[in-house]
């Protein structure tokens, strides 16, 4: 294996590992020795993560694994992004992600988490936070020209609040240009599917496949 | 029937069921929370701000559903009370959230809004009660100052507010709770518990920070439950039914995997958390599990327990596999999905329930029960469906245990060797200033100093509660 590769390997363990110093001194490195930033980002980090995605479907690796890559992947994002913007090229998002947990609801640990999985995983997230009001949903989705809406509620009294998105999408005219996806605790595919919803997740790594699969990536 | 002979028939009944025998007919113990403001025709806003409300909803719920037995009150929270000492961590239905919203809590995200630093673990160590009073309330409340801190109108205000407010909140709960039982329904719930692991994330660290001391400081997280141990154990036990009758409950939270990992679990969660239960169970009573979530990975961890000292309740746990495992041993509750309660018919509601009786009520031991606390989405006919259906097909023709209440709760309890409240501590549990302490700042002469000290000692005992009891909420 060449030196080059053992850097990469290097790097995905470091957010396998969430070992957000080494990610930072990883990217650090990779700089110093001229190494392209979307190389280490493509080649290391995001291999990474999706080693991490996979381990946690397969029942090795738990939340507390996930919150940890994030931050490992945000830590060489930082150090990776300034150098793009210099080089004048950037990450090109496999999508772009409008993110709330809907009016009425607090939560936020599991929307957290799926932002940085979206986000480490390459999709421009925007997220709007908690108790967040229809209508800046819909706001937000006309302006950024969102490619999908992600709603998120943790009590029953307000998933409710996921259906109305959807009917105030519908009425502004975007339903047809963006993909929604629901989850959260008291969400179920029957649910998701009841609503018109374009799909639903159980959890973070499963809303980074299904981000990816209404995107058309593979 | 009078209310009295109703009562001892629903007492029977349920401490039949959790004793994991057959009763006459299957038990309804309903945790309703906004559902029972719903039913009595009040927002969530009026039961958060009208204390008495929460009690009286409760009741006339049970009363005319004619359940066995319900918590004496459900939504707990008032407003009154916690934005009294100025709890930041809540939030309350018409107050900043939609009226009919419910209350929320909010949890630290990152180090810097944290209620204990990570640098932090070795003082909450060293004497968990004074970090309570001298870190965590100043952090989690408005105006409460840390030590060294000018003190100010607003802390002084708040603290004496928010006690007055404390007492008064468990004074009327005294009342409501001889109120419910003379109304002929039977209080569900003695006291509370939460795992120690539960309680740093919740209350302390936040589960984000958690997951990276987890990484980071694990031997310091393992510290930390054991000292919370101890405390935990006294809150529970010191509000437990004596006569062992009335269980009392733990809110479980964030103890399963994926949310923790096997190893976490099988070294940290659990066994800080079977000590305080096997103790529990050693003094008389049983605490329900109020398992929320899926438990499925860890139904053959809570089967090591003594038989009989825990009522296993389903949430999103699959309650056949939880009757598989641990129905030879405990009592079973719940089953009931809320999303079916909200959105389903009453034919699917009753379907749901046949389906849950025939597969793990046979024998007894089985409570019915929506699967989460019943918010106010639920709709009226479905949860009068749920309810309706069992006291019809809920009935047992045979096999029915005649034991009676003292027969059911004489059983054995294995006694522990060492006590969790005696082991040395810097501060026992129980205790924030002993008398020996209290003793120096009196005159010399004291009538009865036997008296005195027992005077103190309740008192004191009472500002310990306090502390532990909000930490715990």
């Amino acid at each position: 294996m060449s030196k080059l590769d053992d850097l990469f390997e290097a790097m995905a363990k470091s957010i396998i590992d969430g070992n957000s110093q080494a990610a930072g001194d990883l990217a650090r490195q990779a700089i110093a020795r001229g190494i392209a930033p979307m190389d280490s980002i493509n080649h290391g980090f995001v291999v990474g993560i999706n080693q991490v995605g996979a381990n946690f479907s397969a029942g090795v690796a738990y939340i507390p694994d996930l919150v940890l890559a994030g931050a490992a992947m945000k830590a060489a994002m930082e150090v990776l992004e300034p150098e793009l913007e210099k080089g004048d090229t950037a990450r090109d998002p496999l999508g772009v992600v409008v993110l709330a947990t809907v009016e009425g609801d607090v939560h936020d640990i599991g929307k957290n988490i799926v932002g940085t999985m979206l986000s480490a995983s390459g999709f421009e997230v925007h997220d709007l936070g908690v108790d967040v009001p229809i209508e800046q949903i819909v706001e937000k989705t006309r302006e950024l020209k969102a490619d999908i809406v992600a709603a998120s509620a943790l009590l029953t009294t307000t998933m409710v609040k996921q259906e109305d998105v959807i009917a105030a999408l519908e009425r502004a005219g975007l339903r047809s240009t963006v993909k929604i996806m629901v989850g959260g605790a008291p969400v179920t595919r029957d649910w998701a599917d009841r609503i018109g919803a374009d799909g639903y997740s159980e959890d973070a790594v499963g809303a980074v496949h299904l981000a990816k699969q209404l995107m058309g990536i593979h | 029937m009078d209310t009295k002979q109703l009562y001892q028939e629903r007492l029977t009944r349920y401490v039949t069921a959790n004793y994991n025998e057959k009763p006459d007919r299957i038990p309804l113990r309903i945790f309703a929370e906004e559902f029972s403001s719903k039913y009595c025709g009040y927002t969530n806003f009026q039961v958060a701000v009208q204390q008495e409300l929460q009690f009286d909803v409760n009741r006339r719920f049970a009363v005319e559903a004619g359940i066995d037995a319900i918590q004496t009150n459900s939504v707990v929270n008032w407003f009154g009370m916690q934005k009294a000492l100025g709890w930041e961590g809540i939030t309350f239905p018409g107050i900043g959230i939609p009226v009919d919203s419910i209350n929320q809590w909010w949890e630290p995200t990152t180090e810097n809004n944290a209620f204990m630093k990570a640098t932090e673990y070795d003082e909450l160590i060293d004497d968990p009660t004074a970090f309570l009073v001298n870190k965590w309330m100043p952090r989690f409340t408005r105006h409460i100052k840390h030590p060294g801190e000018p003190s100010t109108f607003e802390q002084n205000m708040s603290l004496i507010n928010g006690i007055m407010a404390y007492n008064h909140f468990f004074s009327t709960w005294g009342a409501k709770h001889a109120a419910l039982i003379e109304a002929g329904i039977v209080p569900a719930v003695s006291s509370v518990l939460k795992a120690p692991l539960d309680i740093l994330g919740d209350k302390l660290r936040g589960y984000i920070n958690l997951c990276y001391d987890l990484n980071q400081r694990r031997d310091k997280v393992i510290e930390a439950c054991e000292a919370l141990m101890p405390h935990l154990a006294s809150v529970v036990m010191g509000g437990a039914d004596p006569s062992g009758q009335i269980p009392s409950i733990i809110w479980m939270h964030r103890g399963a995997v994926p949310f923790i990992s096997h190893k976490d679990f099988d070294e940290i969660y659990w066994p800080t958390l079977k000590a305080i239960v096997e103790e529990l169970w050693a003094r008389g009573s049983q605490i329900i599990f109020y398992a929320e979530g899926n438990w499925d990975h860890h139904l053959e961890a809570f089967n090591e327990l003594p038989e009989k000292s825990m009522i296993f309740h389903c949430d999103r746990t699959d309650i056949f596999k939880a009757h598989e495992i641990l129905g030879k041993k405990f009592c079973i509750s719940g089953g009931v999905p809320n999303v079916m309660l909200a959105k389903g018919t009453p034919q699917e509601v009753k379907a749901r329930c046949k389906e849950i009786v025939d597969g793990v009520a046979q024998d007894g031991g089985y409570i019915m029960d929506a699967s989460a606390l019943i918010m106010n989405d639920a709709r009226v006919e479905n949860v009068m469906a749920m309810i309706e259906f069992i006291k019809e097909y809920g009935i047992y023709d045979s096999g029915v245990s005649t034991k009676s209440l003292e027969e059911l709760t004489g059983v054995d309890h294995p006694q522990i060797p060492d006590s969790l409240l005696t082991r040395d501590h810097k501060r026992p549990p129980g205790v924030v200033f002993p008398w020996a302490e209290k003793r120096k700042e009196l005159p010399a002469y004291i009538e009865d100093e036997a008296l005195t000290r027992s005077v103190w000692e309740q008192i004191d005992r009472m500002g310990y509660n306090f502390c532990w009891v909000n930490l715990t909420w």
